[in-house]
């Protein structure tokens, strides 16, 4: 390896500073320098992890521990930084809790664990992977990447994320969408409930499914959607005049529909087994 | 790497990376330090080893064909298990369970959910009958969902394994998993209760996937986290 890619590759702590904060909390500045497309993995069992785009080629991290249950172990090679927070014996919820607030190349790929969070990402390009337990989780301006999340029964909350490839799997977690496109979208929730708001893009995926949990979306008039709605025991409903499709499938009235509108370049799929579904017209 | 006076303590990360050598049986004082001090890589070890000799005794069944594989790789490929440059990296050869593991901490998973998949798969399974030209139509109203989740929530010994590993390392959170494992299985249910009253609904098929994949997710958040310990 050259050696400038060499240089740019390692991972450099550049300040690691401990500082008791009085009250039982420690506080923990983390740097470190990284190259293109660098991976940080955040394993926080207890507390929120905030990301945020920073500036290039360098990882800032705040670590705020609550007690002296918990240590902040971290690991670096190459580009990858890794985080965790590891509770001692006799950490509990209280005691185990570790603020971080993490600042990152926008390009960075971003792996976050939490069972309680807060997580929160914002203006990422890269790949971002969160694992939730009840932690509530939202994901804001991102771009370009894939979205990945898994959760028991944290909400989660996508905003304003751009050519995502977007895949959800939620229990009992309300998952909600407000401008999200690009080539896949898809929510698979078992009670939780699935709302939509966007124009479903161009030429993407769309494929929303729960077991008990109710579906919406939102679409606007020029949206360019092939429309397929079924839920085996829940009410189906849309408030657009589509232009009927065949069905797979012989379904009786109420029970799903089967429609186009306008040129249909995107592809949705609205499944319940017996969730109601309501594709709904914006008003504005 | 702590330092706790003038004694140097490995941590969880250090002791990942030297895992596999660990696993070839190079051990140090240091890694037997931890491993005495730190009950969730000890457990881990332990898993690893069970694995390894049970896979042993898989050798003596013969290799599904290349589709059920094919199939596997993708779906593994759509949970982001593994990916192309990943795949790149261990072309040369075969990886063994050391060098897996050097990558994901639970590639133990791996096995697990690909045994979720390939029993999905074959509960999904029936081919149509040659000749059959009958048009697809829906026989009768699936169960009502009340009904299946009044069904006995009686818990397979997978399910069972899976619970009692959440128990012992996450206690409380044992409640909430085996709530969503019953609210897994009853998605299950009905979906398989809807491909019995019409084996070619496409559509009961894809909530039956769909249904699997929670279940999956629920064994991969139970055991894919260190938690911190």
């Amino acid at each position: 390896m050259r050696r400038g890619k060499w240089a740019a590759g390692i991972v450099t702590v550049l300040a690691l500073a401990g500082v008791a904060l009085g009250d039982g909390t420690v506080r923990k500045d983390l740097r470190f320098k990284v190259g293109k497309h660098p991976m940080i993995s955040v394993n926080n069992q207890y507390g929120p992890i905030t990301v945020k785009a920073g500036a290039a080629h360098q990882v800032v991290v705040t670590a705020i521990l609550h007690s002296d249950k918990v240590e902040l172990d971290q690991s670096k090679s190459g580009n990858r930084i890794g985080l965790v927070s590891h509770l001692l014996p006799g950490a509990d919820q209280t005691s185990g809790v570790v603020e971080y607030e993490i600042q990152v190349p926008a390009d960075a790929n971003v792996s976050l664990q939490s069972d309680t969070g807060p997580i929160h990402v914002e203006k990422l390009r890269g790949d971002v992977t969160i694992e939730g337990s009840n932690a509530p989780i939202s994901v804001l301006d991102g771009s370009d990447g894939h979205v990945h999340v898994k959760t028991l029964d944290g909400a989660v909350t996508l905003t304003n994320i751009r050519n995502g490839h977007v895949e959800i799997v939620s229990m009992g977690g309300d998952v909600t969408m407000s401008s999200v496109s690009g080539p896949l979208v898809k929510v698979n929730s078992n009670s939780g409930k699935i709302q939509y708001d966007g124009d479903f893009g161009a030429e993407g995926e769309y494929d929303f499914s729960s077991h008990t949990g109710n579906i919406e979306a939102v679409a606007p008039a020029y949206a360019s959607i092939d429309v397929l709605a079924r839920s085996s025991n829940g009410a189906v409903q849309s408030d657009f005049s589509l232009e009927p499709k065949h069905t797979p499938f012989v379904a009786a009235v109420g029970s799903a529909f089967h429609g186009t509108l306008n040129k249909a370049a995107s592809s949705v799929s609205l499944f319940s087994f017996s969730g109601r579904i309501h594709l709904k017209k914006r008003q504005n | 790497m702590r330092y706790r006076g003038k004694r140097v303590v490995m941590n969880c990360f250090e002791f990942e990376r030297v895992l596999p050598d660990y696993l070839e049986g190079e051990h140090t004082a240091e890694q037997q330090a931890h491993l005495n001090s730190c009950s969730s890589c000890s457990d881990l070890l332990a898993d690893l080893n069970f694995i390894s000799s049970e896979a042993r005794l898989l050798q003596d069944f013969v290799d599904p064909s290349p589709a059920v594989w094919n199939a596997l790789e993708i779906q593994l490929r759509r949970e982001g298990l593994i990916r192309d440059a990943a795949v790149r990296e261990v072309a040369p050869a075969r990886s063994s369970l050391a060098d897996l593991f050097r990558r994901r901490r639970a590639a133990w998973l791996v096995p697990v959910a690909a045994a979720l998949m390939i029993a999905g798969g074959l509960k999904l399974y029936r081919p149509a009958r040659a000749g059959d030209t009958n048009p697809v139509a829906r026989v009768a109203p699936a169960s009502a969902s009340p009904d299946s989740n009044s069904v006995s929530n009686s818990v397979s010994n997978e399910d069972q394994e899976m619970l009692s590993t959440v128990a012992a390392r996450f206690p409380s959170q044992q409640a909430r998993y085996r709530q969503n494992l019953d609210q897994a299985n009853s998605y299950i249910r009905d979906a398989e209760q809807s491909i019995r009253n019409d084996p070619n609904d496409v559509y009961s098929q894809e909530l039956l996937i769909s249904a699997y994949e929670q279940k999956q997710m629920l064994y991969d958040l139970a055991v894919n986290r260190n938690g911190g310990q």
